[in-house]
């Protein structure tokens, strides 16, 4: 399709900060949009979501710029900004008017290049407290909320780099020293280890030069060691079950999945989308419309770097148990392993999928966001095409091949059960 | 290279050229309202469909009948049952969306222009021939009951209906929350709901946004040809009771164990008029309603209490309300109570020249990137129709928040913020909050269940 091939231009500075640029001028805005290739994965037990704290620090001002300016400068330019943290990075995005694009790149920079020395205890103790209310309105005051971090606490070895949550353990957030949070930036923060993307409305040749202004003289850290898998896959089923202040029963299935991109990942997505995507899907339809024995019910693949993960996750209607959703979930698994997913049903997913693509293209965010992320897993910032085509090749027998190589294997299952 | 003074903020580069979208209008014949923006760039379209029906329309003791409405909707139209509109809608691959608000019925579209005609035929036909079976009305009731004993577990949830309930009055219709309640929901039959549907699922009563890659002739012809007999048929709305608390109340709702307590204060406010709308606006942004306004920068980047607190004035077609929100570690419930107080207390003695200077640069410069999508446009239509803001609100907006001065602001605190006449509500658990609430001499504090 013509209309995913989108025209970008990349290049690096010297000291390795890799830079893309996408031009579109229907809205005289510009986003910009870096991607630090540091999350939580990078992180060691006993110090998990230092990746998260630095969302929070990056924006206490740098050596340039004075506390609680860095989002004053750019609310005041009429600009919105933000921040997110996964397993395999974290990134940092700002849209502005399109006349303020310096603005912004003086402040990423200074933040790259700058910020230890404006960093002090005081600005640390201060966010790892704004940090512990996040975990608690998050996490730990929502119904269910703990489940993830249960999940892949079990799903993953106790060393590998995704069994933590990125937020981070409470006792670990309330351990963060000075010294925690320079080590870390120091060795990740560096322009060798990030790519930013400039879309919008702006002119190449003036943010060339601006980029070599504010970023050319940011020196780099040491190089660090990368990350591994050292996964060896679950050796048997996990059962596990937690109570808590909730209403009803839920139950959690996770298994060992394709990583981002592998050749099953795309498959998985589909088959998640055959499974609980609309109200014809093969499990909202079993358990929610017609036996009316689950209250909801999703599904997804959710695929890092390193490897992933397919989860399975229903909510019992009262009086109902999980061992009743999770027989039908079997049957239901098994029966598409028999006697595979209809054309019908691929058609659909595939038509969805198509269209997401397309709608996304509106707002020049999620194209940035896009274009690193693509740039990050594959090298290619240019993929969208690529990326539809690989669900677009997806077919019933490879669909049948993923349950049985990933949904027949050992598998962590949560339920979460009423207290009372 | 050129040697750079980090030091100097950047100025901005020369002033950019935005130019609004124009927004088309027109009425079908059978009164429906069209209000049309096209936009060329992507070969998409937006659709929304607002009917003037939502809960503050339900009868007193069928409360969530309007809700029940709307997820009934789609559960079979025309020649299709439930599964099989499900379908069709996701062969097109067009996302259609259905919710119901306080005012409103939602029904959205998000559809490819190639299906433009397929999708704009079954949104036609889930509006104008919903089966509305007994079948499928039993399940989707016992789904909203399950859903409404799913709120128990949901503190915040439980504080933004808890507040609207006492900051309205029981006997408001905006009080109760567009679920309903357990015994309410029980109570609605599918007669109920037909003739919810067939009282005020009409043209005359509804209004419909389109935004995207279509021209206005085209649209006007499949229009008049998909809605012709949807006859209209006039709906008088409601009127609205407005009181104001006499003295500040304070109610704890207590929930066994809760790590962190919501906070909700506020009181009734003038509803939406275009005399005070743009002071109110940037007081707003001022004292709460951005990143760096007090209430934030105190609670959360001074005090760590909490990941963020946040004000604004909510309004409803007919009925509006000040509201102060956060979620703070249970140890910090009184202290933050405390400080947002001190907040509203602080902002009616006024203003800084450059606090204002700032909420207006936000404010305009931001403008353009309401723009963006599809879906934006659509909801600021959305606002102009349910609002009824006059036709050259968007192009005046500019000017507007500009030509508020500080004297005008510090007039809008006075006349719209009284701590000294506010809803203080709680959710958390008792064991841990109480004593803090108590020693905070706001009065006697009065538990209450909710729902």
């Amino acid at each position: 399709m013509e209309i995913l091939n989108i025209d970008y231009e990349k290049y690096k500075l010297k000291n390795g900060l890799e830079i893309i640029f996408h031009k579109d001028d229907t809205l005289p805005l510009v986003s910009v949009n870096i991607w630090y290739k540091v999350g939580s994965a990078n992180e060691r037990k006993g110090k998990t979501g230092l990746a998260h704290l630095f969302e929070h620090m990056m924006f206490q001002g740098s050596k340039n710029v004075p506390k609680e300016m860095h989002f004053r400068f750019i609310q005041e330019a009429g600009g919105t900004l933000n921040g997110s943290t996964t397993f395999d990075r974290t990134n940092y995005y700002e849209k502005v008017p399109s006349n303020f694009l310096e603005l912004i790149l003086w402040l990423e920079s200074d933040r790259m290049g700058y910020l230890i020395p404006a960093l002090t205890q005081d600005k640390l103790n201060n966010q790892k407290d704004v940090v512990s209310n996040e975990r608690l309105e998050r996490y730990d005051n929502q119904p269910y909320g703990l489940a993830w971090e249960i999940i892949i606490t079990h799903l993953f070895p106790e060393d590998h780099p995704y069994s933590w949550p990125t937020i981070g353990f409470m006792d670990d957030i309330k351990s963060y020293s000075l010294d925690d949070v320079r080590n870390f930036f120091e060795t990740y923060y560096s322009p060798a280890n990030a790519s930013l993307v400039i879309a919008g409305s702006f002119d190449n040749s003036q943010a060339k030069d601006l980029l070599e202004k504010y970023f050319g003289d940011i020196k780099n850290s040491h190089p660090f060691t990368p990350l591994k898998n050292s996964i060896s896959g679950l050796k048997e089923n996990i059962y596990l079950e937690k109570k808590e202040d909730v209403q009803l029963e839920r139950l959690h299935l996770a298994w060992h999945s394709d990583y981002a991109y592998g050749k099953d990942d795309a498959v998985l997505d589909v088959l998640s989308d055959i499974l609980s995507g609309s109200k014809n899907s093969r499990l909202y339809k079993n358990l929610v419309f017609e036996k009316e024995i689950a209250q909801d019910i999703s599904v997804f693949q959710y695929s890092g770097k390193l490897t992933g993960s397919f989860i399975i996750i229903a909510t019992a209607k009262p009086g109902i148990k999980s061992e009743q959703l999770k027989e039908e979930i079997f049957k239901e698994l098994d029966n598409i392993k028999k006697n595979k997913v209809t054309e019908k049903e691929l058609t659909k997913s595939k038509n969805g999928i198509k269209s997401s693509f397309i709608y996304s293209l509106q707002n020049i965010d999620s194209v940035a966001d896009q274009l690193n992320s693509y740039n990050y897993f594959l090298n290619e910032p240019n993929y969208f095409a690529k990326d539809l085509q690989r669900y677009e090749s997806v077919n019933a027998d490879l669909i049948r091949n993923c349950i049985e190589k990933y949904l027949t294997k050992p598998y962590v299952e949560l339920r979460i059960l009423p207290s009372k | 290279m050129e040697q750079i003074n980090r030091s100097l903020k950047p100025l901005p580069a020369n002033e950019i050229d935005f130019s609004l979208p124009e927004i088309q209008t027109f009425d079908l014949e059978n009164k429906l309202k069209v209000f049309f923006v096209q936009k060329n760039d992507l070969p998409i379209l937006q659709l929304n469909m607002i009917i003037n029906g939502g809960s503050k329309f339900d009868p007193d003791n069928k409360k969530g009948l309007a809700n029940l409405t709307s997820m009934m909707i789609d559960e079979g139209a025309g020649n299709f049952n439930a599964l099989e509109l499900s379908d069709e809608f996701d062969t097109l691959g067009s996302n259609f969306n259905i919710g119901a608000s306080q005012d409103n019925i939602f029904l959205s579209l998000q559809t490819l222009k190639e299906y433009f005609q397929r999708s704009l035929d079954l949104f036609s036909t889930v509006i104008t021939k919903p089966h509305l079976n007994q079948t499928d009305f039993d399940r989707e009731k016992r789904k909203v009951l399950i859903k409404i004993l799913q709120l128990k577990d949901e503190p915040d949830q439980i504080a933004d209906s808890a507040y609207e309930y006492l900051v309205f009055g029981k006997d408001n219709p905006y009080s109760s929350s567009t679920l309903g309640d357990e015994k309410s929901v029980n109570d609605i039959s599918n007669e109920d709901l037909k003739f919810f549907y067939d009282l005020y699922f009409k043209p005359d009563n509804s209004a419909l946004i389109v935004v995207g890659d279509s021209s206005i002739n085209e649209l006007k012809e499949n229009l008049n040809l998909l809605f012709t007999k949807w006859q209209p048929k006039k709906i008088q709305d409601i009127s609205v009771d407005k009181i104001t608390g006499a003295e500040t109340q304070i109610f704890l709702i207590h929930k066994e164990g809760a790590v962190q307590s919501e906070i909700r204060i506020g009181h009734l406010s003038s509803e939406r008029n275009e005399d005070d709308y743009y002071s109110k606006i940037l007081l707003n942004n001022i004292l709460g309603g951005q990143f760096s306004s007090r209430i934030n920068l105190n609670l959360r980047e001074n005090k760590g209490y909490t990941y963020g607190a946040s004000s604004r004035f909510n309004y409803y077609k007919n009925g509006a309300y000040f509201i102060v929100a956060t979620s703070v570690g249970s140890e910090n419930t009184g202290n933050a109570v405390n400080e947002i107080m001190n907040e509203l207390h602080s902002i009616r003695k006024g203003a800084l020249q450059k606090e204002l200077d700032f909420a207006k640069s936000s404010t305009i410069r931001r403008f353009p990137s309401n723009f963006e999508t599809n879906k934006q446009i659509a909801s600021n239509l959305t606002a102009k129709y349910i609002f009824s803001l006059p036709d050259d609100y968007f192009n005046n907006y500019i000017e507007k928040i500009r030509s508020v001065s500080l004297e005008e602001i510090n007039q809008a605190a006075e006349k719209n913020i009284f701590p000294e006449k506010s809803i203080i509500l709680i959710v958390g658990d008792k064991n841990r909050v109480l004593s803090q609430l108590e020693k905070l001499n706001l009065g006697e504090v009065k538990q209450i269940n909710y729902p």
